[in-house]
């Protein structure tokens, strides 16, 4: 009995020096262009495939068929992930082909997991494959949009995704001199305007605020906040860190110019009106309109016309939130006093205003 | 003694009668140590005769019972007496009425004047010398005890519970007092000051506090006023004469006056307001009010120069 146990541990001893030896030799070769063999391919398959049932939450996935979720999906969709996984009538990018292994077309692959499963997958990416996690772990309410998208991806065309990823901004430059000066497609992905809208076209889902007639120094905070990584967004921190100082104030300044967007709804409740006016001493809750009306602070959004569930949904993420920028530390104490209803009836308090009395 | 803060300096009658029976108490008890103590050498080192009387019943019947039961009911009474004296006895028909609210961590102060209008005021308590003085006690949130110990034991602040207290000032002075009752994490910084001014003084401070805000005298002040109420502290504070009408955190109408800052935690200097705007929740942390980094250095010293100059 012993001799055997002896043995066992001699040869395991003697199996971890070979492979460390094996290791050192640098005989394996690590090259993509050579794949995997068909067993190693399988062994890592399988462990990924358990690795992912094992680890994905037990939560229940807001409702995914919710054309505003789908539409933010498709907008960020379009910035983060269909350079690799290629979209509806666009095929997966021939340099990323090399990569091992090569990312899937996700239109077909989805089906494969459950919601909670492509879940984890999109929020913490994969090891060893090139997936990278979501940019924040701290925005689930994101990642929930991008698995909203590719439920509705496999029956997308070409024209149907285009119109939920561009919007109306021009998804080609028309002109040759277009195409040289800047490659094509790609200078339409950063475009602001495919989520926010630009004019007077409103955002793409309801769920993306409505930047028009915000004040400029606001913008810039957010921008810069976004960059910094103080404010946490998997969507706006890539986008915000690739702009200059100078960009984002030229933006800001644009979209500041715009006049603003009508009222999104019609709910007036007189109490919520009174909470939005007075405040409520005895719960310790201030006056909203104190900071978010148009004498207030340049660095203060003005809430008139906002969109109500971008408003809701901002509260929820601010409920939770870290304060890191000089507002969210004013703002975050008072977003925890609210209860969800005082939310839901604020929000739709403030969409309905019209933006000229605030 | 003398002290800022000491129940052995009374200056007033409640203060003086608790000093009196402090006194008592330690002279009383020093007796009885010294009794037990030779008491004790006489039972171990005494004579066989000392210490046969020791040991006999009598000894234990009158040291062990009877002593204890006289002292201790002599005691009793002593100190309901004293209670009494305090308590229940009548405040002067001309006493001044002063509401004072327990709030995590400040106190909330509210005057009448002489048409009953209520004039708020924050963790300053100032009181005419020699008048009667009944404070109305409550409590915003959870137990607080009001305790100023050179005017007079604490008294409990009870949710739901109004409890008054009297107090006289013998003469003028600052007095400190402290939250005597574990409150929550900033416990310890809740402390407030009562200020016992003449009666005329004391007339001449109580119109002015209850007037409107003075005029933001210059283009500093001007600009920081129009911050104040821009960047939102209207909501919380309020000052009587702007829009700024908030009623969670302490009336500002006269914060310019005021000895201290932030329940009598910090000297009320320029340097200690603007960081307490900016960095609060290090200076007292757990305090109501968020930290207010919106502003530009020039901003703020604006800000910290239109509060200064609420007087």
């Amino acid at each position: 009995m012993r001799r055997i146990l002896y043995t066992a541990l001699g040869l395991a001893a003697v199996g971890s020096v070979g492979l460390l030896l094996f290791a050192w030799s640098g005989l394996y070769s690590v090259a993509a262009s050579r794949g995997h063999w068909p067993m190693v391919e399988w062994v890592l398959e399988f462990g990924m495939e358990n690795s992912v049932e094992t680890h994905a939450p037990n939560v229940t996935p807001p409702r995914l068929d919710d054309p505003d979720l789908i539409r933010l999906g498709a907008g960020h969709f379009l910035f983060g992930c269909a350079e690799c996984h290629g979209a509806p009538g666009t095929e997966v990018g021939l340099v990323v082909r090399g990569m091992l292994p090569p990312p899937p077309d996700l239109s077909r692959r989805v089906s494969a997991w459950t919601d909670q499963e492509l879940f984890w997958i999109v929020k913490n990416g994969i090891k060893y494959t090139g997936m990278p996690a979501w940019p924040t772990l701290d925005r689930d309410d994101e990642v929930w949009a991008l698995i909203a998208f590719l439920r509705a991806l496999p029956s997308l065309d070409q024209a149907a995704y285009r119109a939920l990823a561009y919007g109306d901004v021009p998804a080609e430059p028309q002109s040759g001199e277009g195409v040289a000066m800047s490659g094509g497609a790609s200078r339409a992905l950063g475009a602001c305007a495919r989520c926010h809208g630009a004019g007077d076209r409103p955002p793409l889902s309801a769920l993306v605020p409505r930047l028009h007639g915000q004040p400029a120094e606001m913008l810039v905070e957010a921008l810069r906040a976004f960059a910094a990584g103080e404010r946490r967004s998997g969507i706006m921190e890539p986008l915000a860190a690739a702009l200059s100082r100078r960009a984002a104030e030229e933006v800001a300044t644009y979209y500041a110019g715009l006049a603003p967007l009508p009222p999104t709804s019609t709910v007036q409740a007189e109490s919520i009106g009174r909470l939005a006016a007075e405040g409520d001493a005895a719960a310790e809750i201030p006056a909203c309109i104190s900071c978010h009306d148009r004498q207030a602070l340049a660095i203060y959004p003005r809430l008139a016309a906002q969109s109500a569930r971008y408003l809701e949904n901002r509260l929820r993420v601010l409920w939770y939130a870290q304060p890191r920028t000089p507002t969210q530390s004013i703002m975050v104490p008072i977003a925890r006093r609210l209860s969800e209803q005082q939310i839901r009836d604020l929000s739709a308090y403030f969409a309905g205003l019209p933006p000229e009395q605030r | 003694m003398t002290g800022l803060q000491s129940m052995f300096a009374p200056m007033g009658p409640e203060a003086a009668l608790i000093a009196d029976l402090a006194a008592v108490l330690f002279v009383g008890a020093a007796v009885v140590l010294t009794i037990v103590v030779a008491a004790l050498w006489f039972a171990m080192l005494g004579s066989s005769a000392a210490r046969r009387g020791l040991a006999a019943e009598r000894a234990v019947i009158v040291g062990g019972i009877v002593f204890p039961i006289v002292a201790l009911a002599a005691l009793l009474a002593y100190g309901l007496w004293v209670m009494r004296a305090s308590v229940a006895s009548p405040a002067a028909s001309n006493a001044m009425r002063i509401e004072v609210t327990g709030e995590q961590w400040w106190w909330r102060v509210a005057y009448r004047d002489g048409d009953g209008r209520r004039i708020e005021s924050a963790n300053e308590i100032r009181i005419p010398v020699g008048r009667d003085v009944v404070l109305t006690l409550r409590s915003a949130d959870v137990i607080h005890s009001f305790w100023v110990p050179s005017l007079a034991g604490k008294v409990d602040m009870i949710p739901g519970r109004v409890n008054t207290l009297k107090i006289v000032a013998k003469q003028p002075g600052v007095y400190r007092g402290q939250c005597a009752e574990y409150c929550g994490g900033a416990h310890a910084l809740m402390a407030l000051e009562v200020v016992a001014l003449p009666e005329a003084e004391f007339a001449s401070w109580l119109a002015a506090e209850g007037a409107q805000a003075t005029d933001a005298a210059g283009e500093t002040e001007r600009q920081g006023r129009e911050l104040f109420l821009a960047a939102g502290c209207g909501a919380c504070h309020a000052i009587r004469g702007t829009r700024a009408d908030g009623r969670i955190g302490p009336d500002l109408t006269r914060v310019g006056a005021r000895r201290q800052i932030a329940a009598a935690t910090l000297p009320a200097t320029r340097e200690n307001l603007a960081r307490f705007i900016v960095d609060g929740q290090h200076l007292k942390p757990g305090n109501g009010m968020p930290p207010f980094r919106v502003f530009s250095a020039e901003e703020l010293s604006a800000v910290v120069a239109y509060l200064a100059s609420l007087k």
